[in-house]
C-alpha cells in the first residue's frame, strides 16, 4: 500500500505543461541586435538634427533582443531624445515619420510612462495625443499586440 | 481642470478605446470553464502587452488586456497623510459593494489603489463607450470627492474643537 495517503501535494503539479498544443512564443525575428549607437545619437543631438536622432533610434530599436541591459540603454536615450524636442517642434518631426517608426515611438511613449521623473509625464501625454492624431487607434493596438517590445 | 488632467485623461480614453475589444473565449485547461484570462493567465499568447499611463509619480494607470478581459488599475493622488486614509476608507468602502458595481473588482492590484475589470460579457451587455465613459468619469470625479471630505473633515474638526473648548 502506497505511503503517506494524506498528502495532497500532487494537486499542485502542473500536468498541463507536458500538452504538446501548448503555446510556444517564436523566436522574434532578428532585427538590429545592438541598439542604437549612443554617440551616433549625442553628436546629431548636439547638432541640432532631432529628426536625424530621432530616425536613428527608432530605427535601430533593439525590438528582437532579448538582453535587458541593451534594451534599457535604448529606451534611456530614445526618451533622451524624446525629451529634448521642444513642444512646437513636435508637429513637424512627427509629419516626417514613417508610419511604420511611429508605432515604434509610441512604444517608447508608453515605456516612458512606467517611470516617471520631474515633468516627463506632462511632455510624453503631448506626445501621445500628437501621434493619436496621425496614426490613430491602430497605433495604439499595434503597441499593445505586439510581441517585439522595446 | 489643472494643465496635465485633460491631456492624462484624453491618453487613458484613447488607450481604452484600443484595448476594450474582447471577445468570449473558453479556458483552454478546463473544460466547460469560462474564465477572465488576464486572472488567471494560463498562456501568453492570449495575453497584450500591459502599458501604464503617468501623470505623474502618484497618479497613473495601469491598463493589461487580454482576449477576453481587461484589468484597469488607478493609483489616485494623495498629497498628505489625511488624503491617505480617505482614499483608503473611501476605496475600501466600494469595494465592499463590489458588485453593485459590476465592473469593480474586489482587491486592487499590488501598488494601485483600485482596480476594475471588465470581461466580454460587460461589453456585450453594456455599451463600450459607455463603459470608458464611466472609467474615466469615475477618475474625474475621485480627485474632486477626496478633496471636497478633507475640507468637511477639517470644517468639522475645527467646529468640535470650538464646542469643546466652550467648557473651559
Amino acid at each position: 500500500m502506497a505511503k503517506n495517503t494524506r498528502s495532497s501535494a500532487f494537486r499542485k503539479i502542473d500536468v498541463d505543461q507536458y500538452s504538446e498544443d501548448n503555446y510556444k512564443e517564436d523566436e522574434p525575428d532578428s532585427g538590429p541586435t545592438l541598439g542604437p549607437d549612443e554617440n551616433e545619437v549625442n553628436v546629431l543631438l548636439q547638432k541640432g538634427k532631432l529628426l536625424d536622432a530621432l530616425r536613428t533610434v527608432l530605427v535601430n530599436a533593439p525590438v528582437g533582443v532579448k538582453n535587458p541591459q541593451v534594451k534599457e540603454n535604448a529606451l534611456a536615450l530614445a526618451l533622451k531624445v524624446i525629451l529634448s524636442i521642444k513642444t512646437s517642434q513636435i508637429d513637424d518631426i512627427l509629419n516626417a515619420l514613417d508610419r511604420e517608426l511611429l508605432d515604434t515611438l509610441m512604444k517608447y511613449v508608453y515605456k516612458g510612462f512606467e517611470n516617471p521623473s520631474e515633468g516627463s509625464s506632462g511632455h510624453l501625454l503631448l506626445w501621445h495625443e500628437k501621434i493619436y492624431n496621425i496614426a490613430g487607434v491602430g497605433c495604439i493596438v499595434r503597441v499593445l499586440a505586439d510581441r517585439r517590445r522595446v | 481642470m489643472s494643465a496635465t488632467l485633460k491631456p492624462y485623461l484624453t491618453a487613458v480614453r484613447h488607450t481604452l478605446t484600443a484595448a476594450m475589444c474582447l471577445e468570449n473565449f473558453c479556458s483552454q485547461v478546463v473544460e466547460r470553464h469560462n474564465k477572465p484570462e488576464v486572472e488567471v493567465r494560463t498562456s501568453k499568447e492570449l495575453l497584450l502587452t500591459p502599458v501604464v499611463i503617468s501623470r505623474n509619480e502618484k497618479e497613473k494607470v495601469l491598463i493589461e488586456s487580454s482576449i477576453n478581459s481587461i484589468r484597469i488599475s488607478i493609483a489616485v493622488k494623495q498629497a498628505d497623510e489625511i488624503e491617505k486614509i480617505l482614499c483608503k476608507k473611501f476605496m475600501r468602502f466600494m469595494m465592499m459593494r463590489a458588485e453593485n458595481f459590476i465592473v469593480l473588482r474586489r482587491k486592487p492590484i499590488e501598488g494601485y489603489d483600485i482596480s476594475f475589470l471588465i470581461t466580454n460579457f460587460h461589453t456585450e451587455q453594456m455599451y463600450k463607450h459607455k463603459l470608458v465613459d464611466f472609467v474615466i468619469h469615475f477618475m474625474e470625479e475621485i480627485d474632486k470627492e477626496i478633496s471636497e471630505m478633507k475640507l468637511a473633515m477639517n470644517a468639522r474638526a475645527r467646529i468640535v474643537s470650538e464646542e469643546f473648548l466652550k467648557h473651559f
